[in-house]
């Protein structure tokens, strides 16, 4: 399902080894036999499709071809791979637009969690869980978000909110999944991976589009886009609409609260036996992007998005007020690349990131990040290729409390400057052998100066870098932002039980936050084993330490009060292996993936603010495309269990099996599409699952019927 | 726990060792890429020409050298059947010339052995081992009847007269038309128009086709 790219280089895919050693007794049921058994049956029909001789690269094919035809052949797998693999420093997965468009999935972190050694976990209808190799959490702030390559993560929280990002997803052109830390290359805080989501140029998509997804339970999600290149200019627009009935609305089930350990808990009145599942989500979108080639050399590009999300109230930390929410996001780019005679490059580049947002169980709050970046891109000999550069980041943070159990930061607004320098050499010491060493070093005003690195060798076993084997020592660190360092709460009142200005929940803000650190050993090979058929192959130990967790303190009170105090907490082991393996021909692509990815704590039952790995899971994509324009798409996906750490009020998320289908039918000549489809074919994803201090899970729609249609005008 | 790190190490040398058995074959199977160059390489024979004298009679076939480490494998095979120009098509495959200098210990006789055959080709492609050496080969083909390819940034600046770039994983090319005028030869209009950029007789005029 993912193909390799490019500015990583980049890999694809994995196999469905021991896909049976996780299957349970459970998954023989008739009828998810039936299902089972309708699987591999079109997967058969692949299979045969797939190694049928109709190879359109093949040698002797392609000196029949003329000039004009051979420019048209594209060598995603071969050329920039058959390059890239061999430039790999770090085990990269890449989402490709089919990839998104044929799954028929509204939201990225649906589609993320087809990627190897992606955990994802949905929480509600629009927030997930999303950490690349575990550590992940309603707020993952150890995996770092980027769009375009510009960060994307929350100054205040940190980590990524895919929710609110103004991107529509058919003007994704890729997503890159970085896993191990990233920090060396990608920027501060890419402790356990990195996601980047890169998005179409406008000479890629010119016209107009139009697109819309409906589903049985009335969510929808409907795209407009308009595309032009003139001489010298081009530019994209799109406006977008995206509405999430609440689960309450669509009917999925049991809305209570699923939690045995409170539900019913006379607790002060928290009403989880009467909480009901608001979680409806609607976003309006707009992105627009304009490029200005100056003269042969000179790019200036910029851009601005924008997201308006309404959304319907949720419990956080046994905080449950009623009333609806919102966020605002707009993120502003400016951007002037410049190719030099001596072929040199470089750019410089500003971008703006704000936020507002009123979200009832929380507060209200907003944010204001301005960056200066640059980067500038030169040889050193015949065989350093050297890059340099750095960039000023400030922040504003301001909140606004409402009542008293909201989050309280003390002494806000906070002004907050990060400033990063770094360095990449990739020198070719031999035309196999390749080293490549990154450090990068930022001073933030809140914590401490810091550094990551990455330092790679690679070793092609042949000429045409068809096989490579990668070694790798990486670090890099991740910061406390406000959210940890600042906040305090009082939540649940005791005043019912006679006890006036007590409180049932105390989470106090921390005298003191060092950052987390994490290094990794890892060692990787990717290979084209033929024309058609890739493998990589990845395998890492990480080690952890300085863990922000919560500390729990003693009630000085006989009164049963719960206090928590962030601090660093503990350390911890994880160690893994990713594999993946795809065939790719022009009548379609079969893919596979498996990944062991375990995760040990040094003091148990820490409360580290996240789930760890599911130690195993597989992936499986097949997309054919037959004649007369039909397209046929499978993924599936397996997870086991997703351990919670160190939290006893909530639970661990069992293990699960996915099936997504979808039959898609072009017309018009090719201008335009109809699929039909169905997610969750098992109806196992839908929960409830509880995040950390999110007491009040339920459950949410898991098999959904779907029905997109697209014109191209 | 802790012992599973153990079966993990061991797991990691596995996967290495399996690592490196496809070693043996790697070498005979071209990338799909360099097949794709290969063909390439093929259609420009047909839209470049050479003097009659380079050309020679009926019996002479076209030469086409590689010079440096040989990505294409078998990728020419195709072009045993094949004519051009009606032309049997030739592959020679020259040692690096880094390498040729280290075996040959300064023997002035073998070097201009060397010198003669890369002149003697019709289309020169230099591989990107020969980075180098660039500037000292294309000095010895300079003013020649050789069209030369390469694949790497700054080959026409170099005195190269096609490269090869890869844009939105497709091939692409570029042509120095002024270095390929100087050496005799003429580069069809319907090359031209489909390359990515053309440097002209001037230095300074150039053209983007884009």
């Amino acid at each position: 399902m993912y193909a390799d790219d490019t500015d990583y280089g980049a890999r694809r895919i994995r196999p469905f080894l021991g896909g049976a050693i996780m299957v349970t007794s459970n998954l023989f049921s008739i009828k998810r036999l039936v299902y089972l058994l309708m699987f591999l049956a079109v997967l058969g029909s692949w299979s045969q499709a797939l190694g049928a001789p109709a190879e359109p690269n093949k040698a002797a094919d392609l000196f029949e071809m003329s000039i004009e035809q051979l420019m048209e052949v594209e060598v995603i797998s071969a050329s920039r791979q058959a390059q890239k693999i061999g430039e790999l420093s770090v085990p990269v997965s890449v989402i490709t637009a089919d990839d998104i468009h044929y799954s028929g999935l509204t939201s990225i972190p649906e589609i993320l969690q087809f990627a190897p050694g992606v955990d994802v976990i949905r929480l509600s209808r629009e927030r997930y869980a999303v950490g690349v190799r575990g550590l992940h959490d309603l707020i993952s702030d150890r995996t770092l978000a980027l769009i375009n390559g510009r960060s994307a993560e929350s100054p205040l929280f940190g980590g990524s909110e895919f929710y609110r990002y103004p991107v529509l997803l058919e003007d994704i052109e890729r997503i890159e999944v970085v896993r191990g830390p990233g920090g060396a290359a990608w920027g501060a805080n890419a402790f356990t991976g990195v996601i980047n989501i890169i998005t179409k140029k406008p000479e890629d998509v010119l016209g107009g589009f139009v697109s819309t997804n409906i589903d049985e339970f009335g969510d929808s999600y409907t795209h407009l886009r308009y595309a032009e290149k003139n001489r010298k200019w081009s530019w994209r627009t799109s406006v977008g609409y995206s509405d999430y009935e609440s689960s309450d609305e669509a009917g999925a089930g049991r809305y209570v609260s699923g939690n045995q350990t409170l539900t019913g808990n006379p607790l002060l009145g928290m009403g989880f036996n009467d909480f009901s599942a608001r979680d409806y989500f609607r976003s309006f979108l707009f992105s627009g992007e304009a490029f200005y080639n100056y003269s042969e050399n000179t790019v200036i590009s910029f851009g601005t998005d924008y997201s308006h999300n309404v959304l319907g109230s949720y419990e956080f930390l046994g905080y449950y007020p009623s009333g609806n929410g919102w966020h605002e996001t707009v993120r502003s780019y400016a951007k002037l690349d410049h190719q030099f005679d001596d072929g040199s490059s470089g750019y410089l580049q500003w971008f703006g990131n704000f936020g507002n947002s009123w979200v009832p169980c929380l507060m209200k709050w907003s944010t204001m990040q301005n960056d200066i970046e640059g980067q500038y891109n030169f040889k050193v000999g015949d065989s350093h290729d050297v890059s340099v550069g750095g960039n000023l980041r400030f922040i504003r943070i301001s909140t606004e409390t409402r009542n008293p159990s909201d989050l309280i930061y003390s002494g806000e607004p906070y002004d907050e400057q990060l400033a990063g320098m770094f360095l990449i050499d990739r020198w070719h010491a031999t035309d196999r052998l390749t080293f490549e060493s990154q450090i990068r070093s930022d001073w933030y005003s809140e914590t401490q100066t810091d550094w990551s690195t990455r330092l790679s060798a690679l070793y092609a076993l042949d000429d045409p870098k068809d096989h490579t084997l990668r070694f790798s020592f990486a670090k890099a660190y991740r910061s406390p932002l406000a959210n940890l360092r600042e906040t305090s709460t009082n939540r649940l009142s005791l005043a019912g039980m006679g006890f006036p200005g007590f409180w049932a929940i105390n989470a106090m803000a921390p005298s003191d936050l060092e950052n987390e650190e994490t290094w990794a050993l890892e060692a990787g090979y990717t290979g084209r084993l033929t024309d058609s058929l890739t493998l990589r192959a990845d395998t890492y130990y990480q080690r952890f330490t300085k863990l922000i967790g919560y500390r729990i303190i003693p009630d000085p009170l006989p009164l049963g009060r719960s206090f928590y105090r962030p601090d660093n907490i503990d350390g911890a082991d994880s160690w893994g292996t990713e594999l993946e393996l795809a065939v790719e021909r022009k009548t379609g692509r079969l893919s596979a993936w498996y990944a062991y990815n375990d995760f040990q704590e040094d003091i148990s039952h820490q409360m580290i603010r996240s789930y760890a790995p599911a130690q195993h899971k597989v992936g499986l994509t097949g997309r054919l495309f037959l004649d007369d324009g039909w397209t046929l798409n499978a993924n599936y996906r397996y997870a086991g269990t997703t351990p919670v750490v160190g939290d006893t009020t909530i639970f661990d998320v069992g293990a699960s099996h996915r099936l997504d289908l979808a039959v898609a039918k072009k017309f018009a000549e090719g201008r335009g599409e109809l699929m039909i489809g169905v997610s969750d074919v098992f109806n196992k994803t839908n929960g409830p699952n509880f995040g950390i201090g999110e007491v009040t899970a339920h459950e949410t729609p898991g098999r959904t019927f779907f029905v997109a249609m697209q014109l191209r005008f | 726990m802790r012992h599973r790190r153990y079966i993990f190490a061991v797991l990691i040398l596995v996967l290495l060792g399996g690592a490196i058995a496809p070693r043996s074959r790697a070498g005979s199977e071209p990338s799909q890429e360099y097949k794709l160059k290969a063909a390439f390489l093929y259609n420009f024979l047909k839209f470049v020409d050479w003097s009659k004298e380079k050309m020679g009679d009926a019996n002479e076939p076209i030469t086409l050298g590689i010079i440096g480490k040989d990505p294409f494998g078998q990728a020419f095979e195709p072009v045993k059947d094949k004519d051009v120009k009606d032309k049997k098509v030739v592959l020679k495959r020259l040692k690096g010339f880094e390498e040729l200098k280290t075996s040959s210990a300064g023997d002035e006789r073998q070097m201009q052995k060397y010198i003669e055959t890369l002149r003697k080709c019709h289309l020169l492609f230099v591989c990107a081992s020969e980075s180098k050496s660039l500037k000292e080969i294309l000095k010895h083909v300079k003013d020649q009847p050789v069209l030369t390819v390469g694949e790497m940034p700054g080959f026409l600046e170099a005195g190269g007269i096609m490269n090869f770039l890869m844009e939105d994983n497709k091939v692409r090319f570029e042509v120095n038309a002024a270095t390929a005028k100087h050496a005799k030869l003429k580069i069809r209009s319907q090359l031209l128009r489909l390359a990515k950029r053309v440097i002209e007789e001037k230095a300074t005029s150039k053209s983007d086709n884009k």
